[in-house]
């Protein structure tokens, strides 16, 4: 124990220190910083500070209890701008550029590599982000692939000195029970870093009444950012934080880490996921699916981080509000594919497809679905009910009653989708009926159910969720088209062809009424031609199905003529004019049909095409 | 880039764009329920407004401030009530689904009604963020407390006290300055290197309310005036004015409650707020929202003047408080006078008591706020749905 003169010497001198350094009594206090300075003069002063706590734990001061209390009080003053100075100096806000990694001003223990300008397209992102997982280990030279923050990752944020300093000071202040004001002021800067690198990010201010107002394509781009930025606020930015906050606070007061770290990144936290519930609860609709998605894949993969960063009890809303987002987007994933199949019955456009082709219904739903089916994994999660396929309001006329192929262990998705291919191929039905010309009509459906079956057939997912069986039901449907169409326009020419009729049993001449003959040819003639000048400017836009169809045609156009010039050109090149009546050869028709289906019409006559052609050969 | 997700299909995604899977309805649906039955149900979701807010009117300001309007335990009674007024909202529009909504004339007081829920959304993010800065004024409030409770009181504790309320005081006062907010700690970044100039910023730096966290141009009073500025009281009789009359009598019990919590609590740009809204005041109902308004505009024409951060009765505290504790602070000597220190008593257990109801009512008033935004929210997407379902595209709806 020392002696009391001693101990009165020491404590004179470290209040002679403490006022030296008052920045309200002198202009040199104001002009330097302590801790700017040398270190033994920080080590002094944080002596003088020790010194007079000491004295005043002890019980010996009681007349200058006043100019004691009032040292301490000036000395937490300076200690507080000290503070404040020392991480204003220290603190950058995180840079992410573009071409290499993030860092702050002091080294970073791992880096993590953006590429802004590359925007790879919906499915070549999802593909590159698993690729990334898996070369994850494999080190950061790798030139294919770039890492992005897929896990925890701390970096420091201010250089060790600062914080040995930092901590120093936070001791002293609290330890004199001036913790509050310890808080206050590292948030407040800390803050502001956090806002900082927040702008650096790319994280914006938006409303939730700006969300609404932008279109959805402008949406999309910043959501790709957000997911992002969120990534690196999450896993880097608040665990850095929050590590800085343990490195400074840790032991120092209760929980005084844990209430630094809240000042610092809850309002932020919060600003960066308003985002994200705008979009969650912006208006549904059909295009917005697929990003929603993205968007809750990514948020819900974070989850687990923000819980483990934002631990504490005091950070509760920030995790309860994230998973409340989660599920909004869940919510509203469900809700447009139920607004999708809603749109896809109700339909309405009564304009039929010229050509009969495929109609953009069509390719939008089954594109659509093949989207769907690479997101297969996440939506099996999230659609957990069955499609309602009962008419919302009874005697709806609009409603399919074709139940649904009873599925065996189907997945609610795969039943989904067949839900959707059932009423598109309803509506289809429907808009085939517009066609005046029935044969026309069976074009559109063929055409339309085998582009469904091809879309099906050309992703494996999809298939492997419908089922080959209903793949199967539907190839027959659009088979059933193809004949339904033969029957309708080619019975009606080879009728021309047929046999009874013709023959006229008589006295003076058995055989053929040369006649009727004639009008059989001319009939057959004038339809064909008419036939063959509509049906060449009718498309079947699958090369192979419009073969197979022509095929089918001349299989049985072919035989049949051949077989009636065969018999029966002789009674016409026995008359006048033979060359009215027989206009066409084989070759001719042959070359005929191949003009059929191809989508533009044929100015020039059959035949002088044909005799060009031979002409030319 | 659309195209590439559809992958070659050469269908712009316009094409399929609203406009053309709408549907055209031509069916009639029938109302479910009796025309009698709907009327019944109106008038009593209009009187059980009159009643709910009536009973907010009767809190009678007393000495020891029971719920006094404008307090942090009335404002949670004022969300409690607009809760219950909304749920029996949404049974009265959506019962059975009821597609009239999705026609005209209702569908466009429907789609400003949406309109109206979207910016009720913002405004109860930028009420919780508000909420925060009174968080951080009862902190340093708290620190004023605690120094002058220390025993025996020294010049220090008293400094340090001081030097808590003026920043609490500055900060209350200059909260609602347009210059306030992120300026004052750009300013202190930017002399980041110039660890000299830092010393002046200290006694405003640190009690910054939070920044923004919406473009710096929005504006809440804007907000509520855009709210209030197309409610039309409904042509009284028949027709469809069954329906319109709930949507309006909910529209402004949902503007009148913004309108007070904007009143209340600092938040981004309310310095134009309107003194009153446009409640016709023949309609039964309205008579208690327009008795509260009244008291509330009064209210803000005395303090508006200081230009005060919010009228909540616990901030007004605050501030009083503080500013006659600091006039206190600047007379003390050492040792004080017993007369002194009685007085310092008295107004630190005034402060105190005013902290604890902070501490006590801030966290469940935003919970409150933030189950008022989920409800806004599942009745807008409820509509949304029914209104999708009829198909039709109603005019710019958020």
């Amino acid at each position: 124990m020392e002696p009391p003169e001693k101990v009165a010497v020491k404590l004179d001198a470290a209040e002679k220190l403490i006022r030296r350094w008052d920045s309200t009594a002198s202009e040199e206090a104001r002009e330097r910083m302590i801790f700017d300075g040398d270190l033994h003069e920080a080590d002094r002063y944080l002596q003088a500070i020790d010194e007079i706590q000491r004295s005043m734990d002890s019980a010996t001061v009681s007349d200058n209890q006043s100019k004691v209390s009032s040292a301490i009080q000036i000395a937490m003053t300076r200690l507080e701008d000290e503070f404040r100075n020392i991480l204003i100096t220290h603190t950058t806000p995180l840079e992410i550029d573009p071409n290499s990694s993030i860092r702050s001003s002091s080294r970073t223990e791992t880096s993590g590599e953006f590429d802004d300008d590359e925007y790879p397209e919906e499915n070549r992102e999802r593909k590159e982000e698993e690729q990334e997982q898996e070369e994850e280990g494999e080190g950061e030279g790798s030139s294919t692939s770039y890492q992005t923050t897929n896990s925890i990752r701390e970096i420091d944020l201010i250089p060790s000195e600062a914080i040995y300093d930092l901590r120093s000071i936070a001791e002293r202040m609290i330890s004199s029970g001036y913790l509050r004001e310890c808080i206050q002021v590292y948030g407040s800067v800390r803050k502001s870093a956090v806002d900082a690198s927040f702008r650096g990010l790319g994280v914006e201010k938006l409303s939730i009444g700006d969300v609404q107002r932008l279109e959805w394509e402008a949406l999309e781009t910043k959501i790709r950012r957000w997911i992002r930025a969120a990534k690196v606020c999450v896993r880097i930015l608040f665990a850095s934080e929050k590590r800085l906050c343990e490195r400074i606070f840790d032991g120092l007061g209760p929980a005084a880490d844990d209430a630094c770290f809240m000042e610092t990144v809850k309002a932020p936290a919060i600003q960066l996921f308003n985002f994200a519930e705008a979009i969650s609860i912006s208006r549904r609709s059909p295009e917005k699916l697929f990003k929603i998605l993205d968007l809750h894949d990514s948020l819900s993969d974070l989850l687990p981080d923000v819980d483990l960063v934002f631990g504490s009890k005091s950070s509760e809303s920030v995790r309860v509000q994230a998973a409340e987002i989660v599920s909004r987007l869940a919510e509203a994933a469900r809700g447009i594919l139920s607004e999708f199949e809603n749109a896809v019955q109700r339909e309405p456009s009564k304009i039929p497809v010229p050509g009969g082709t495929i109609h953009p219904l069509t390719r939008y739903v089954m594109n659509y679905i093949s989207l769907i089916s690479n997101y297969k994994q996440t939506l099996m999660e999230l659609i957990v009910s069955k499609p309602s396929t009962g008419s919302r309001y009874s005697g709806d006329p609009t409603a399919p009653d074709i139940e649904l192929p009873e599925p065996e262990n189907r997945s609610p998705l795969a039943l989904h989708l067949i839900w959707i291919m059932v009423i598109l191929q309803f509506n289809l039905e429907g808009k085939s009926k517009h066609y005046k010309d029935a044969s026309l009509s069976h074009i559109f459906l063929m055409n339309n159910v085998h582009y469904i079956v091809e879309k099906v057939k050309g992703s494996p997912e999809l298939r492997e969720m419908i089922g080959d069986d209903y793949l199967r039901k539907l190839t027959r449907k659009f088979r059933q088209a193809a004949t339904s169409y033969e029957r309708s326009t080619w019975l009606r020419v080879l009728y021309c062809l047929r046999d009874e009729g013709l023959h006229v049993s008589g006295s003076f001449s058995s055989g053929v009424s040369k006649s009727a003959l004639r009008e059989r040819f001319k009939s057959f003639n004038s339809i064909f031609e008419e036939v063959h000048r509509t049906q060449a400017t009718w498309l079947v836009p699958d090369t192979q199905l419009r073969e197979e169809l022509r095929i089918s045609i001349l299989e049985k156009l072919i035989p049949a003529y051949r077989s009636f010039l065969g018999r029966f050109r002789n009674h016409i090149e026995s008359g006048k004019h033979p060359e009215m009546y027989i206009k066409y050869s084989v070759d001719d028709l042959e070359t005929a049909v191949l003009d059929f289906f191809e989508g533009h019409p044929v100015s020039q006559h059959l035949r002088k095409r044909s005799q060009l052609r031979n002409e030319l050969s | 880039m659309p195209t590439s997700e559809y992958q070659g299909s050469s269908v712009p995604l316009s094409f399929l764009g609203r406009s053309i899977l709408s549907f055209r309805r031509n069916q009639i649906i029938s109302m479910e329920g009796t025309q009698e039955q709907e009327l019944e149900e109106l008038e009593l979701f209009q009187k059980h407004v009159a009643d709910r807010f009536t009973g907010l009117l009767s809190s009678r300001p007393s000495s020891d401030g029971i719920d006094n309007i404008l307090s942090i335990a009335w404002l949670r009674k004022l969300l409690d009530t607009f809760l219950c007024c909304e749920a029996e909202f949404k049974a009265v529009l959506i019962h059975g689904h009821n597609p009239q909504i999705a026609k005209p004339p209702l569908n466009r007081l429907i789609s400003e009604f949406l309109d109206r829920d979207v910016k009720a959304l913002d405004i109860c993010n930028a009420i919780s963020n508000g909420v925060e800065s009174i968080r951080q004024w009862q902190k340093s409030a708290e620190i004023a407390i605690f120094a002058l409770g220390q025993k025996p009181l020294g010049e220090g504790q008293v400094r340090r006290a001081k030097k808590a309320l003026n920043s609490l005081v500055a900060s209350i006062t200059s909260e609602d300055k347009e210059s306030n907010g992120n300026t004052s700690t750009e300013r202190a970044w930017s002399f980041g290197r110039r660890s000299g100039a830092l010393i002046k910023e200290r006694s405003s730096g640190h009690l910054r309310s939070l920044s923004p966290s919406v473009s710096r141009n929005w504006s809440a009073s804007k907000q509520i005036q855009a709210m209030s500025g197309n409610l039309v009281a409904p042509r009284g009789g028949g027709e469809s004015s069954g329906l319109a009359s709930p949507v309006y009598v909910m529209s402004n019990v949902l503007v009148f409650v913004l309108w007070a919590l904007v009143a209340a609590i600092p938040c981004q740009e309310r310095g134009s707020l309107a003194t009153h809204l446009p409640v016709p005041r023949q309609l039964a109902w309205a008579g208690p929202v327009i008795g509260l308004q009244e008291r509330i505009a009064e209210e803000w024409k005395k303090k508006e003047k200081k230009g005060s951060a919010g009228l909540l009765e616990e901030i007004q505290r605050l501030e009083r408080c503080g500013q006659s504790l600091i006039e206190l602070a600047d007379s003390f000597q050492f040792p004080p006078e017993a007369k002194w220190v009685a007085e310092m008593e008295v107004q630190v257990a005034e402060l105190s008591e005013n902290c604890r109801k902070i501490e006590e009512g801030l966290v469940p008033l935003q919970r409150q706020v933030r189950e008022v935004f989920h409800r806004i929210t599942k009745s807008r997407t409820e509509v949304l749905d029914i209104l999708d379902q009829a198909g039709k595209p109603s005019t710019p709806v958020l």
